[in-house]
Parts: C-alpha cells; sequence; structure tokens
C-alpha cells in the first residue's frame, strides 16, 4: 500500500478529519477499493454500454 | 401465550380473524407479550410500537366486525426495517447519523401494507446503514439468531429475520443490496424474496446504492412470501427504477409444483468459485434431489465466475453508498460505527474508470444470466456457504460474510429467493437459493413451496425460553 498516495487522495475526497481521527479506516476504505476493477473482466467490444443505458422521457 | 399463536403464519392469522375464531388485538397483545419477554436477548427491534399496533389492531377489528373485510393482511402483524419510512417513527437507520426525527410521511410500500390493513408493530434492527454491521459500537445492539443467540442472524435485514425466526411476528420488510433479505433468511431459517429490480418502489427507503437496492418481503413460509409481495408490488412512477410491469397475483400458482419445470443447478458458484462448507453444500443437493424426485428436470449451467460478480456489485455498490454518504464521511466520521465507516469509503478510491468496467461487465452478466434462464426455468444455487458465524467472533464473521452467492443478483436484477434446506448437526439453519428470469417472481414462489412442501422445513422453529 503506497501510504502516501493514499493519503493524499482521502484529501483529495475531503477525508481530512477521517484520515486524522480514523487512519486505519481511511486505509482498509482505500485498500477494498484500489486494484478492485482488476478482478473485473472488462468488456473488450466497444459496443458494451454501461447498465443502466441512458433513457430518455418521451417527449412533449 | 400459547406457542400456537407465536408461529401462526399471516395466511392461518387471516382466517382465524375472518372465522371469528381470533382477534387481531389479541394477537397483537400476545405478540407484544413474547416480545417483552423474549427481545431482550435478542434485539430484534429498534423501536416497539406497542400503543400503534394496538391501535391498528382495534380499528382492524372493528372493520372486520363490520364486514369491511380487506384483504387477506387485515389485521396481521407486520414488522419493518428501521431504514423504511414509518410516519411519525424516526428511521434511525440504526446510527447515530440520523436525527432522532419523525418520518413525515410513509414510505410507498408501508402505505400499501396499510392499504391492505396490516398491523405495523415497530421498526427493526439492521446493520447500519444496511452495510455496517454486526457492530458493538452503535446505539442499540446488534440483533442475534434465535436459533443461538451466540450466532449471527445474517444481515443486513438482521432484526426481520430474529423476529419472524423468533415467533414476533408473521410478516416483516427488508431491503437487500447485495444479498441483505437473503441473507438474514439463510441464517434464520425463513423465507427471503429479494423482488425482481423495479417490482417493489423505493420511495422512502434510505437508499444504499440506487440502482442495487430492492425493497423484498420476509417470512416463516412460501405462502406468505408471496401474499406480501401481492401487498407491495406495483408501479410507482414517483421512484426511477420502477417498473410498469403488469399486475401479477403471486399466491395464485403456489401449489402447481415443479413438474415438467427445468431447474438448472449453479454448482460451480459452491463447488468451485467459493468451496462451501460441506453441511452446506450436502443441503444443496438434498434439495436438488428432492426437486428431481418431485419431477424437476435437473440439469447443470454455467455462469460468469461468482468472485468476479461480486467484485462488480462491490464497485458499484461503493461508488453509489459514496455519493450519498460522502458528506457526512467528511464532516463527521466519527458518528459512525467502525465497519459502516470502512466498508462507507471505499468510494472515495475508486476512479471513473473502475465504476465504468464494472458498469460495462454488468450489461454482459444480465446477458449471460438471461441465456441461462432461457436454457432452464429456474436457477438453483448457494446462498451463504457457512453457516452463520459465531457474532462475538469479528474474525469469523469477517472470513464468511463475504462468502455468498446472492450479489450476483442483485447486479443482475433477477428475482432471487432464498430460504431454509434443514438444519446443521449444531442445529443452526442452512440455505439454498432460487432465482428466476425478469418479473417471474411467482415461478420461484411455485418451485420454494415445492422444497418446502416435500421437506417439511416450514415447520421447524428454534426453541425459545
Amino acid at each position: 500500500m503506497d501510504t502516501p498516495l493514499i493519503e493524499a487522495l482521502a484529501r483529495q475526497a475531503g477525508l481530512e478529519r477521517a484520515l486524522a481521527e480514523f487512519p486505519d479506516c481511511v486505509m482498509a476504505a482505500a485498500k477494498q477499493a484500489i486494484g478492485r476493477s482488476s478482478e473485473i473482466n472488462t468488456p473488450t467490444s466497444p459496443a458494451v454500454e454501461p447498465w443502466p443505458p441512458m433513457k430518455v422521457g418521451g417527449g412533449a | 401465550m400459547s406457542d400456537d399463536l407465536a408461529w401462526l403464519t399471516a395466511t392461518q392469522a387471516g382466517r382465524a380473524f375472518a372465522a371469528r375464531k381470533l382477534s387481531p388485538t389479541e394477537l397483537v397483545r400476545a405478540l407484544l407479550a413474547r416480545i417483552g419477554k423474549l427481545d431482550p436477548q435478542l434485539n430484534a427491534f429498534i423501536r416497539v410500537d406497542a400503543e400503534g399496533a394496538l391501535a391498528a389492531a382495534a380499528t382492524a377489528e372493528a372493520e372486520i366486525a363490520a364486514g369491511r373485510h380487506r384483504g387477506p393482511l387485515h389485521g396481521v402483524p407486520v414488522g419493518i426495517k428501521d431504514i423504511i419510512d414509518v410516519v411519525g417513527l424516526p428511521t434511525t437507520c440504526h446510527s447515530r447519523v440520523m436525527p432522532n426525527t419523525p418520518a413525515a410521511a410513509d414510505a410507498v410500500v408501508v402505505g400499501k401494507l396499510r392499504q391492505a390493513g396490516a398491523v405495523i408493530m415497530g421498526k427493526l434492527s439492521t446493520h447500519e446503514f444496511a452495510i455496517g454491521g454486526p457492530s458493538f459500537d452503535l446505539p442499540w445492539p446488534p440483533a442475534r439468531n434465535p436459533w443461538n443467540r451466540e450466532h449471527h442472524p445474517g444481515g443486513s435485514s438482521s432484526g426481520s429475520g430474529v423476529g419472524l425466526g423468533a415467533g414476533f411476528f408473521p410478516l416483516a420488510l427488508g431491503t437487500d443490496t447485495g444479498g441483505s433479505v437473503r441473507n438474514p433468511a439463510s441464517a434464520c431459517g425463513i423465507v427471503g424474496l429479494k423482488p425482481t429490480y423495479g417490482l417493489v418502489s423505493r420511495r422512502g427507503v434510505f437508499p444504499l446504492a440506487f440502482s442495487l437496492d430492492h425493497v423484498g418481503p420476509m417470512t416463516r413460509d412460501v405462502a406468505d412470501n408471496a401474499l406480501l409481495l401481492d401487498a407491495i408490488a406495483g408501479h410507482d412512477p414517483h421512484d426511477p427504477g420502477s417498473a410498469p410491469a403488469p399486475r401479477q397475483h403471486f399466491a395464485a400458482g403456489l401449489e402447481r409444483g415443479v413438474r415438467g419445470l427445468r431447474i438448472g443447478f449453479v454448482r460451480h458458484f459452491h463447488e468451485r468459485d467459493i468451496p462451501a462448507d460441506p453441511e452446506v453444500a450436502a443441503g444443496l443437493e438434498q434439495v436438488a434431489r428432492t426437486l428431481a424426485g418431485e419431477g424437476a428436470t435437473l440439469s447443470d449451467i454455467v455462469l460468469p465466475n461468482l468472485n468476479e460478480f461480486a467484485a462488480v456489485n462491490r464497485v458499484i455498490l461503493n461508488a453509489e453508498a459514496w455519493t450519498i454518504h460522502a458528506p457526512w464521511l467528511r464532516a463527521r466520521p466519527g458518528d459512525y460505527g467502525m465497519l459502516a465507516r470502512r466498508r462507507l469509503m471505499p468510494g472515495a478510491f475508486l476512479t471513473a474508470g473502475d465504476l465504468l468496467a464494472a458498469q460495462r461487465r454488468r450489461t454482459e452478466m444480465i446477458a449471460a444470466v438471461d441465456a441461462a434462464l432461457e436454457e432452464v426455468d429456474v436457477l438453483l444455487c448457494a446462498s451463504s456457504m457457512d453457516p452463520p458465524s459465531r457474532i462475538e467472533d469479528a474474525e469469523e464473521t469477517a472470513r464468511t460474510y463475504p462468502r455468498q452467492a446472492r450479489a450476483p443478483f442483485n447486479t443482475t436484477g433477477h428475482p432471487a429467493l432464498a430460504m431454509q434446506a434443514g438444519l446443521s448437526r449444531a442445529g443452526l439453519p442452512l440455505s439454498v437459493q432460487f432465482v428466476a428470469r425478469h418479473f417471474a417472481d411467482a415461478t420461484l414462489f411455485q418451485v420454494a413451496r415445492a422444497w418446502e412442501r416435500a421437506s417439511g422445513v416450514d415447520r421447524l422453529n428454534p426453541a425459545l425460553g
């Protein structure tokens, strides 16, 4: 874990107070998030759109 | 009170009311006495609304006596998870973060229950904000398993599962974002349904993750679950996720049996992806053999890896939950319990690329489950991979909590029902899960009822002092 990087990301997210009062929680949260997308087989086809798809209303 | 009243199903209670053999007030008084005696050891309730329940029971009694019968839930007690608004009562979310002010209006599902004449018993324990638990650092203690109070009752709809398992009420509402109706259903030996996404309104329910949240019925048997879904389902034009699905009568086909149905057994979830406890695996085999014996055709089905389903669910859940909780986590992180704080902050560290990768893979996962459900009518798979953990063993709970196969169907929106698959040698509930096509929730009830009828699991209740 890159502690300075996590601290910088936490500050950028506005978590200064959590970082000061609960640094272990901030580190644990970051550990859960960072690298998680590596467990996902990201679709290779550009035709695969995110869910839910964009939908507009029925118009006037 | 006699145990007969504690274990009455909603169906039985409704019939007894209609036949004037029992009154709603008698039942509510008996259940309040039982709650007063047993709940101090089980902590199912955040708040018992005895006054409101007795008033509603008296109204129901008068209406039934006057011949104005509202239907099968008229006068029947129900418990409400405390992230769902009930007018006049605070929605605590089991957290000191929430203001102690009464909700101004009922959630849509609560309003529908009132219309049906149900009697609201009070607000039920949950994991903090439906994610942080079991926790011992909150204003209310965590709920405990009625089969053995040293064990976790599952979560996050813990109080709903405990109260049903303990005979405090025959109906409850829970919510399910990564499995939170089906986990306590599995751990407490009851029936919990995560309906098709969009079938039940979420308006008036504190959100955890918008695109994964569901409100679901929890009961002691399958027939009651169908009745409760009948009462709460329906399009809500003010809920952005609500589906304009045709009205259905979910309790209609319960006794059709499974002869001729094709059931796909997703073995790799519990055999390869997350190997299950041997007793859990044996329970699943028993369910499969029984349903085959009842005339279903069983075959093996392959879906994407369970661990990848979990990763997609978690990235989306973390991102959506962060957008809801970020202002409070920035300003007052100390007001959260430790587990909620740790589970709600990961979204701060995800990238836009992480979220889009998960959302795009979700599209493919929905298609994969849809394709599987073209080959078969229903999927059979594990719910929990382990019997309930010891509640005060934080390591065991942390190890076993993610070992589950429920999150895939929050990700895909398919209806999924968890129920008891018998008991372990230690006397704790084992579980099974059934999954169906979008809006085929009624087919789940048909299969679940066939298993229930053949196994008699609905007749197993914990021995409580």
